[in-house]
């Protein structure tokens, strides 16, 4: 990793660009942490719940009678009839469909909530799991998304077709005419998850003489939850407060209201006074917590002999699961694999066909990169193929149509708009840091006298990052994300509190939400505090998911923290008798321009607004605090570049990463060391999913890897040594800062596949690449020749 | 992920130990590291009615050299294996067992007994010609390692019967190579080499229920054939299943590898010898 400086505690002259010392890291790395899992409270009881064991089945009796005679209280799916999770969307074609809070009627997939216990302990839970006895009526499953569906999942789409949509610019046909060469492909993509280290968790507890619901969550999004709740349970939204305390990772994962939350506030209410407690164990979040990238991609593109690409067309379909998620819909993947499908590659005409088909499997979600990891897979599969068939090198292809400087603001065949370019200097940047002329040379020494082959492989990607109220429309929702707010409070004593409406799921937003409000006001870091995760304290924030919180809740904090100078500069200027324009705060002190010493203390200034109103200068307030809002209205395109040199054991198939190379833009970064960790994690995840992280279902709807002995997920050994580099073009933003919360999952499937492709001239069409994927291929290439 | 009910005893003694195990009728079992059955129970796919802790049992861990062979107490644990220089080959095999803090708890005797086809130590018990000794409430037996396993997950141990240690040959030359999906997984395919009296023995972990000796690689090696096509006839020999994790044909083309780099670490079949 590129070094990153450590000044601890900077105080004085601006900490943002530096890599302060994280303001949660005192309480998590000495296990202060406070996780939903910690909280005890008194009276509190612990929920289990019944599973589906079948893929898909009616239900034909729940028998409750054995675990309530032995003193449990049971809820079954009946209790909870009246409410439905059913995400919304104004999309033509899209079929809504009601997810059930505990299954009734039938179960969709295996895994699926069906009764829920609760009990003193979570042993004692799970033992009278074992007396609710629930009678199946085995249906046929379909597992598959471009399989004939069985019986449909939902009535409401004989075809499982939850959602289909066409984008079109040009002429696709006329493009292929004019083509040198059109390559087409079939390229599907594996099943895997996000798989935090802290699997989800909640405690709901219900106050019935206030009628108030407090929910604590590990969400990325209590907002959003606060928000659904309310109308869930038909309460006052001021009436629900939502916390989410230390969460331990989230990649979209919990970025999701769940029926398990949903049922355990309902219980909640069911026993006034009650906290109820849930935390998922590994088994439950393998099963029932969301997936995603099962994809296929039916793709051609032609290119002219130049290598200039002429046209794409596409037919994507995507696994959504047996639900359309709530409440983000089953449009998540596929609107965004054909939005995005082009990537930073100039195009002119394009067909692309997307659609999500549900099945019997866990309903797929949010996760980190959403659909990219496998549009980039497909759009850099087919450079590549066109590449060696029209004999260019994969780096010349990808020149030839990156979208450039001079083409900003470029619209995308999907009516996106670019407003980044810079894809020619993060590749040309990562091609330098790989050592790209050495690693060819070592390729053809290689060939020439023998040796383990080595391929180099490449990705180009653009991540669209922040996206504003214009931006986030596209799966019209009936909520658009494009916003948050923030509050900075100055106490009397002239520290800093701030009540953000970001989220943190490890990703160090307190720290950098403090950078932002002590630069933007003028005090040190370490004067400001950042209260986050309760709907109570903060006003407004969406969350945590598409890499928006540094852009939206990081604006918000700055336009908040600059209100606030403001006011501290007028309430000085009046108390010094000098010009607003004469002064300046910096380290919490305020001076006037040319005289060596400050004349006043922020705490001065503070002391004065609240506790010495008789000092107040005519026409100001007391109080020192502001609450803006901030919304980019557009996104702020990442422009980023990875590639690495691999070698293959012909012998067992193994793929050995010899240099990984990553360069972004995350136009300025705030805080180096969060910055590359946020690349870094990213791209070990892409790594997982490109080479090991699989979700399999047999065809009765069983899951087959239903525990880390069979989901293999990377550990540090399996994660080479990386190299990241940065391009800092700022953004059209107050902080001109760009997302980088994802952009290292998108690079990986392509950069392996290619690499693949490259060391052995071998065609990789399905992910994951194991070593029996490889040693099957070279199998394949021997009987051929 | 929770166990069901159970009774707990720590026994002070092996007599102890099976005298609980015979009286709880085949519902008891034997917790010892715990790094097999816990996980185990918490998935409710075992549910013994009594758990008999046997960890405090003195006098039932260490490494003794003993002539030809050592002796290894039920209890060692895999950590002591890997820092034990008596056996080189045990030493290696111990080292690619899971990750530190399941080689710090996990036992020689517990791994014997649970009998994982994938697993390094039954591997060698088999590819070294090791004795197990166990003791029952009818008194002590002892069990060639190559009779004890019988399927997989499966031996020919009673229920009331405790392995107390074993004796494992020291190889005058040895091998070992093995092959897994990630670090610390149990090994898709593992390969022991170990010449005990002057005899090459190979041996495959990971391709059939229960570790098996590849007898027409060794006749192979025993005419004078080059590793290279030990490895092949090795593959040949064996009929490996295929799972999520490779096919049959994958498992076999490993294995021959596998038996190939064994014995290139072992210097066998070099043509120099
Ligand atoms: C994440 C993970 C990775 C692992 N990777 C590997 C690996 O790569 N290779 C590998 O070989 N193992 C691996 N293991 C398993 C580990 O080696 C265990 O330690 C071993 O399989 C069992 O030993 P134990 O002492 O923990 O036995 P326990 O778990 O306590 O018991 C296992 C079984 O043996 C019985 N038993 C225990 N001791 C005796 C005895 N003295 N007499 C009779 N019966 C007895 C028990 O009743 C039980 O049925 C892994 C475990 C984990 C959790």
């Amino acid at each position: 990793m590129s070094d990153a400086e450590d000044t601890a505690g900077a105080g004085g002259t601006g900490s943002l660009g530096r890599s302060v010392r994280r303001k949660e890291d005192r309480r998590l790395v000495t296990g202060h942490g406070r996780f939903v899992s910690d909280l005890q409270l008194p009276r509190m009881r612990h929920v289990a719940f019944v599973r589906s064991p079948m893929g898909h089945a009616r239900i034909t009796g729940v028998d409750t009678a054995a675990a309530v005679d032995a003193g449990y209280r049971v809820f079954t799916g009946a209790d909870f009839a009246g409410v439905v999770l059913r995400a919304r969307s104004a999309l033509p074609s899209y079929v809504e469909t009601d997810q059930p809070v505990l299954a009734w009627g039938k179960v969709r997939f295996a895994g699926e909530p069906v009764a829920a216990v609760v009990a003193g302990d979570r042993y004692r839970a799970e033992d009278a799991c074992e007396l609710v006895e629930v009678d199946y009526d085995p249906l046929p499953a379909t597992v598959c998304a471009w399989a004939a569906p069985q019986v449909p999942v939902h009535a409401a789409a004989p075809d499982n077709v939850l959602l289909e949509r066409r984008f079109e610019a040009g002429s696709v046909e006329a493009a292929f005419a004019a083509a040198a060469v059109v390559v087409e492909r079939e390229l599907v993509t594996n099943r895997h998850a996000g798989n935090p280290m802290e699997c989800r968790a909640g405690v709901a507890l219900w106050d019935a003489a206030e009628r108030k619901l407090t929910f604590w969550s590990g969400t990325q999004v209590p907002h959003i939850v606060r928000n659904m709740l309310a109308e869930l349970l038909d309460l006052p939204e001021g009436n629900v407060r939502v916390i989410a305390p230390d969460v331990g990772g989230g990649f979209g994962v919990k970025a999701v209201l769940y029926p398990e939350d949903v049922a355990l506030c309902l219980i909640a209410r069911g026993m006034p006074g009650v906290p109820v407690k849930w935390v998922e164990d590994r088994v439950e979040h393998l099963a029932a917590a969301t997936h995603a990238r099962d994809h296929r991609y039916l793709i051609s593109a032609g290119f002219a002999s130049d290598g200039a690409l002429l046209g794409v067309q596409a037919d994507v379909s995507c696994n959504v699961g047996a639900y359309s998620v709530y409440p983000w819909t089953a449009g998540i993947e596929p609107l965004m694999a054909g939005g995005l499908l082009s990537g930073p590659y100039r195009l002119d005409n394009y067909r692309c066909t997307v659609r999500g088909v549900a099945t019997n499997t866990a309903p797929s979600g949010p996760y980190r990169g959403v659909a990219r990891p496998a549009s980039v897979f497909a759009m850099e599969t087919v450079l590549d193929a066109a590449a060696r068939e029209l004999g260019l090198s994969g780096v010349d292809i990808r020149r030839r149509n990156l979208i450039r400087p001079q083409d900003i603001p470029y619209t995308m065949p999907s009516r996106l708009v670019d407003d980044s370019g810079h894809y020619g200097a993060c590749l040309d940047a990562a091609l330098e840091a790989l050592g790209y002329e050495q690693w060819r040379a070592e390729q053809a020494r290689r060939r020439a006298e023998g040796g383990a082959p080595i391929g180099i492989g490449f990705a180009v990607y653009n991540e669209l990052t922040g996206l504003g109220r214009a931006a986030s429309a596209g799966p019209r929702m009936p909520f658009r994300t494009g916003h948050d707010a923030c509050t900075v409070r100055v106490n009397p004593d002239g520290k800093v509190t701030v009540f953000s409406g970001v989220t943190s799921q490890g990703q160090g937003l307190e720290t950098t939400v403090a950078q932002i409000v002590a630069d933007g006001l003028g005090v040190g870091y370490d004067e400001v505090e950042v209260r986050i995760g309760d709907t109570d304290t903060s006003l407004w924030g969406f969350g945590a998911f598409s890499s928006r919180q540094a852009v939206i809740g990081g604006g918000a904090a700055h336009r908040s923290a600059v209100a606030v100078r403001d006011k501290v500069l007028a309430l000085a200027a009046g108390l010094l008798e000098a010009a607003v324009e004469d002064l300046r705060i910096e380290g919490g002190q305020i001076r006037v321009v040319g005289e060596p010493t400050p004349r006043l203390s922020v705490a001065e200034v503070a002391r004065v607004a609240y506790l010495e109103s008789n000092r107040l200068p005519a026409g100001i307030e007391p109080g020192l605090e502001a609450t803006q809002f901030y919304d980019p209205v557009r996104g702020a395109f990442a422009a980023g570049a990875q590639a690495a040199a691999v070698e293959v054991d012909r012998t067992t198939g193994e793929l050995r990463i010899l240099s990984y190379v990553c360069v972004e833009d995350a136009g300025r970064v705030m805080h180096p060391q969060i910055v590359d960790g946020q690349i870094a994690g990213s791209i070990a995840q892409g790594i997982g999913g490109a080479l090991y992280e699989h979700l399999v279902y047999d065809e009765d709807g069983n899951l087959s890897t239903g525990t880390l002995l069979d989901y293999l997920m990377p550990t540090s050994a399996e994660i080479p040594e990386l190299t990241i580099g940065h391009l800092a073009r700022p953004a059209a933003n107050p902080l001109g800062v760009r997302g980088v919360g994802e952009g290292g999952t998108l690079g990986p499937n392509a950069v392996l596949a290619g690499a693949l492709g490259d060391a052995l001239g071998v065609a990789v069409d399905t992910l994951p690449i194991t070593p029996a994927t490889v040693w099957s291929l070279m199998r394949g290439q021997e009987a051929g020749s | 992920m929770k166990c069901a009910p159970f009774e707990y005893v720590r026994a002070g003694s092996v007599a102890e130990a099976v005298t609980v195990l015979r009286d709880t009728d085949g519902e008891g079992k034997i917790l010892a590291g715990g790094q097999s059955l816990v996980p185990i129970l918490a998935l409710r796919m075992a549910r013994p009615a009594v758990l008999v802790d046997v960890n405090r049992i003195p006098d039932l861990d260490g490494v003794a050299r003993n002539d030809g062979s050592v002796r290894i107490g039920a209890l060692t644990r895999h950590s002591a294996l890997v820092a034990q220089t008596e056996h080189p080959l045990l030493a290696e095999a111990a080292r690619w067992i899971g990750h530190a803090a399941i080689r710090t708890r996990g036992t020689a005797g517990g791994s014997i007994a649970h009998a994982d086809p994938a697993a390094e130590l039954p591997a060698v018990a088999v590819g070294c010609g090791a004795t197990v000794h166990v003791a029952g409430p009818a008194g002590e037996r002892s069990v060639p390692a190559t009779e004890l396993f019988v399927g997989a997950l499966m031996t020919g141990l009673g229920e009331d019967e405790m392995i107390t240690g074993l004796d494992l040959p020291v190889p005058a030359r040895w091998g070992f190579a093995e092959f897994a999906r990630r670090h610390g997984d149990f090994a898709l395919v593992t390969a022991v080499v170990a010449e005990i009296e002057g005899e090459i023995r190979v041996t495959v972990g990971g391709a059939a229920p229960v570790p098996v000796r590849a007898s027409r690689a060794e006749a192979v090696l025993a005419a004078g054939g080059p590793a290279a096509e030990a490895g092949r006839a090795a593959a040949e020999d064996l009929r490996p299943t295929g799972d999520l994790h490779g096919s049959a044909d994958y498992r076999r083309a490993i294995a021959g590898e596998m038996v190939r780099r064994a014995l290139a670490q072992a210097g066998v079949g070099t043509g120099a010898n």
